[in-house]
């Protein structure tokens, strides 16, 4: 720590800080536009200028200079006041103060200075900017007359997002902020740059004119996406989720978001929310009553094993404990799962044997703690795209080495010093257990290793995943599987990182266990910086598993509940915010098995192409309109609250099973609190919590390590010959089938695609945008090509989440689907 | 730089080889800070900068393709339209300029049928102001590639045109 003296004041700061950081620390405010917490001190805009007496009173910008031990600093002497009064008035010179008509106005850093500052009046003139103000894509507009060239949206896109879109252009009196060649915005439209805008230069085009910032009331929530945990500030206006807000200060990302998270959240007023109860009347869905519509679902329920359950991990963990409850003591079933019983086979399975527990044993703060990174699959940034920022800083910022075992490249490539791996598509588990292999041979096994238990059978089993082997089916070279392996023990700390999800087969108990050798064998578990990261898909994915709400004790598992209700043993199907049809594998089977069930009922938010089918559909609540909690990827718990109020004939699930649980003749909770207190009573690691004890920031469960050996079985994919292999997976754009409803995401990515490599598409005379008919052995359906740098010859890619061409049409739930293209 | 010029540049698009930027690249891969030498290198053979030949070194070096932008648009020395063959440079600077520069400018303005940094349709010459050549004793001062020519008058300017509109182009 540092001692110092600011305007009369004796503080201290740490040594590293800057006198702004020093200052604001200890609540003095200096007035600033070019800085935010999360990006690197620029020194751009000259308003923090401060004097330091040893400097001989000269001005110098507090952002940029650090403290020193006995400095001397005034913030706000008469001289000082005066030059930032001129560094405002050059800034207003070019500006067109278009305050009234500007969405920033109430919340812009330049008009609250000039206020501040009493700037009402200007000694120079000059011209004002002419730029073209950029309406070319649907979620960000630029308008560079209003810029300050401030430079944070260049910096942020380049430190945190790695995408660098933007960046200064020209010199002089003529710099501005651009793309290249002065091309209209075409990013990943993330808003990052949106968020850090001092000034109305960049906006969130679709928030444009639908209220002024101080009529927003703001709502601290949790985002709904996908299982990272990012903490949302909701901007509501009439009831209405108008937009999201940024505060620099929220949650382990700082504010910082995604496209799905930033721009996705239409979805919440949607217009085409259901909003009554249906009923099937004659082959007709028709609008009816709750009482009518519940009494029905009840008598349904009484079933016994004939009734089974489908629940999305997007419920709250005090839904998704109450939905079992009901199944278990009301309904008398065990056949209950999310995410089609495979996509947390990882956690479930995987874990549980590897070790011990069905949770990831590391947290996302662990990345910036590391040294090495493993990521299994590029996706990874686009499945978690705000853990994919944590990667950025790791490696841009703490020189964290990036090592990625892939079936294709993808952004994360792209990063100083990352070695990316390319391999055969599903053949992910046996380099890994060369890499375990090699390990041993090498002798880089910790000494921990030895007494765990399964060490002799795994070193006796292992003797076939030779790196040479293994090499020859993965199309690696030995000596890059002998190199990853040797890098990852040779760390000292290392992270493992892997998505999982409906998307990702191949993502499961085998890999997980394949991952948690490596990490057990080199002792790289239970430490800062270290263990196994499994990135699970949606934001209540770990709460599902932790709830318990998954296939038990001869329960049948997701895909075994679709069979059965082909086969008649199913009669009653309660889904609740799944979306099977879509997302689950093999459309055609699961078509016909909800077809075959004698009573369907699905909750949702919309009409999905489930719902479609059903009996009786029953209109839920989304994350903004209830309360609950929800439990993070790396098992942090947070509380949520209803930031609007739900519409009168909507009910929440919880609300749902509290009626039906009273009409099959059990007692319900008396609120989600009072779950909660159950779910803490009984759910190991939640013990202590509560509402009022989870505050802001949420709290980790811990994670108990238990580390057991076990051999993974790798399942070789052989390639035929004439075919592509088909992976599927998750865009960046879109999480699950969820975001098909929020407008952000659609606006950039209305439908599915196939990426193909250019050889491949040269080969087959195919170019961007043409529409390519994919055949499997399952199906066929018509898709848009995507010709890419990124896929390897011979592999080609489809997202997942669209109900118009499914790609569940031609994927039966394999790793790796084999199929032919016609033009 | 203008929409105009990033518009042309896209506009005439050649059919461009990349071979001849690819042996550039390999020459400076290994360096760190090879991004100026790489450009140098690249306008050196195309004699500008195609907008392609940009994307490309963005791929192969890895560095976005705005900040390549950036640079180009920062340094005057960055050309991205084809240049002429000849490139006329006049200097405006205060000793030329008291000299009679402005009229030697507008001279050849005139029979040229060119503006300031603008390029002749047969891709001969290229005509530019700049600020001083550093000869200010052969005031008024016209440069054509590397040759210099000191004391200018409007005659030497016929003569220096209809010398160079008839030497070869390639």
């Amino acid at each position: 720590m540092v001692n110092l003296t600011i305007d009369d004041n004796q503080v201290t700061a740490p040594k590293s800080s800057t006198i702004y950081e020093a200052a604001k620390l200890n609540g003095i405010k200096i007035p600033i536009l070019c800085h935010d917490n999360k990006l690197k001190p620029f020194g751009a805009c000259r308003m923090c200028l401060v004097e330091v007496e040893q400097m001989k009173g000269r001005q110098i910008p507090a952002c940029t200079t650090p403290v020193t031990e006995g400095m001397i600093v005034r913030t706000a002497t008469p001289d000082i006041v005066k030059a930032r009064k001129m560094v405002l008035e050059l800034l207003l010179l070019n500006h067109p103060i278009d305050c009234p008509v500007c969405d920033k106005a109430g919340d812009c850093d330049l008009q609250n200075l000039t206020y501040e500052y009493k700037v009402n009046a200007n000694r120079f003139t000059d011209e004002k900017f002419h730029h073209k103000i950029d309406y070319n894509n649907p979620l960000i507009e630029r308008d560079m007359n209003r810029c300050v060239l401030c430079g944070k949206c260049a910096r942020i896109c380049d430190e945190i997002v790695s995408f660098g879109a933007l960046t200064f252009i020209d010199r002089g009196i003529e710099t501005k902020i651009g793309c290249e060649f002065e091309d209209a915005l075409n990013c990943e439209f993330c808003g990052s740059c949106v968020s850090v805008c001092p000034v109305g230069s960049l906006l969130a085009r679709p928030f444009k004119f639908k209220a002024r910032f101080w009529s927003l009331t703001k709502r601290k929530s949790v985002c709904g996406y996908c299982g990272t945990g990012c903490n949302l500030t909701l901007g509501i206006k009439d009831n209405k989720v108008l937009t999201t807000l940024y505060d620099e200060n929220q949650g382990f990302h700082k504010g910082q978001l995604c496209v799905r998270g930033r721009f996705g959240y239409q979805f919440i007023n949607s217009n085409k929310r259901l909003t009554a109860p249906m009923l099937r009347k004659e082959g007709r869905l028709t609008e009816s009553t709750w009482e009518e519509a519940l009494q029905i679902v009840a008598d349904h329920l009484k079933g016994g094993n004939s009734v089974a359950a489908l629940a999305t991990p997007r419920l709250t963990n005090e839904e998704l404990a109450l939905f079992k409850k009901m199944m278990v003591e009301n309904v008398g079933s065990k056949n209950f799962d999310h995410s089609a019983g495979y996509a947390h086979s990882a956690l479930t399975e995987g874990f549980v044997r590897s070790f011990g527990t069905s949770a990831s044993p590391a947290s996302i703060l662990d990345i910036q703690k590391s040294d090495l990174l493993l990521v299994i699959k590029t996706d990874a940034y686009e499945t978690h795209p705000v853990i994919g920022f944590e990667i950025n800083m790791g490696v841009k910022n703490r020189d964290i080495k990036l090592n990625i075992l892939s079936d294709k490249r993808g952004k994360l490539s792209k990063l100083p010093g990352a070695k990316t791996l390319v391999h055969r598509p599903g053949s992910e588990v046996a380099i890994l257990n060369a890499m375990a292999k090699s390990i041993l041979d090498d002798k880089l096994v910790d000494a921990s290793a030895a007494s765990v238990p399964g060490f002799a059978e795994l070193v006796k089993e292992l003797a076939a995943f030779t790196p040479e082997a293994v090499a020859a089916q993965s199309g690696l070279k030995a000596a890059d599987i002998k190199q990853l392996a040797g890098s990852y023990a040779a760390a000292e700390k290392a992270l493992i990182l892997f998505p999982i999800g409906q998307a990702y087969a191949g993502h499961n108990a085998e890999l997980a266990s394949a991952v948690a050798n490596l990490a057990i064998l080199t002792g790289k578990f239970d430490k800062e910086g270290c263990g196994v990261l499994c990135m699970a898909e949606k934001n209540n994915s770990q709460g599902a598993v932790d709830m318990g709400f998954y296939a038990q004790n001869g329960g049948m598992d997701g895909l075994r509940i679709i069979d059965a209700c082909a086969a008649g043993a199913v009669k009653t199907l309660f889904i609740a915010g799944e979306n099977p049809l879509i997302s689950y594998p093999n459309h055609t089977k699961v078509k016909a098995a909800l077809g075959a069930v004698e009573c369907l009922i699905v909750a949702d938010l919309f009409l999905t192409e489930t719902a479609a089918m059903a009996d009786v559909v029953l209109p839920a609540c989304s994350f903004a309109e209830k309360e609950g909690t929800f439990t993070s990827t790396d098992r942090r718990v947070q509380h949520i609250e209803p930031a609007i109020r739900k519409s009168a004939q909507c009910k929440s699930d919880f609300e749902i099973f509290s009626a039906l649980i009273t009409k099959l003749g059990g007692t319900p909770p008396a609120n989600p609190a009072a779950q909660f207190a159950e779910i803490s009573a009984a759910t190991p690691g939640y013990a202590g919590m509560s509402y009022l004890s989870l505050g802001s920031e949420g709290v980790f469960a811990p994670v108990a390590v238990t580390p057991a050996l076990v051999l993974p079985k790798s399942a070789a994919v052989v390639a035929e010959e004439g075919s592509l292999s088909l992976v599927i997976g998750s865009v960046l754009y879109h999480s699950g089938t969820l975001s098909q409803y929020g407008e952000g995401p659609m606006h950039v990515c209305p439908e599915g695609y196939l990426e193909i490599s250019r050889k491949d598409a040269l080969l087959k005379n195919i170019t961007d945008n043409d529409p390519v008919t994919v055949t499997s052995s399952a199906g066929s359906v018509k898709l848009k090509a995507k010709v890419t740098s990124r896929m390897p010859d011979g592999v080609v890619f489809a997202p997942y989440h669209f109900g118009a061409a499914p790609v569940n049409t031609i994927w039966s739930g394999a790793a790796v689907t084999m199929v032919t293209l016609a033009k | 730089m203008s929409d105009a010029v990033a518009q042309q540049t896209e506009e005439q698009e050649p059919v461009i080889d990349l071979s001849i930027a690819d042996s550039v690249i390999d020459k400076y891969i290994d360096i760190p800070g090879n991004l100026m030498p790489v450009l140098q290198g690249v306008q050196d053979e195309y004699g500008y900068i195609p907008r392609m030949v940009a994307d490309h070194i963005a791929e192969r070096l890895n560095v976005y393709p705005s900040q390549i932008y950036g640079v180009l648009t920062f340094y005057a020395q960055f050309h991205l339209k084809p240049r002429g063959k000849f490139i006329i440079r006049v200097c405006v600077g205060t000793a030329c300029h008291v000299q009679g520069a402005p009229r030697i400018v507008e001279t050849f303005f005139d029979k040229l049928h060119i503006g300031h940094a603008e390029t002749s349709p047969d891709l001969r010459f290229t005509f530019e102001k700049v600020a001083c050549l550093g000869a200010c004793g052969m005031a008024p001062l016209a440069m054509v590639n590397d040759s210099t020519y000191g004391g200018m008058t409007v005659q030497k300017v016929d003569e220096i045109i209809s010398d160079y509109s008839q030497r070869p182009m390639k």
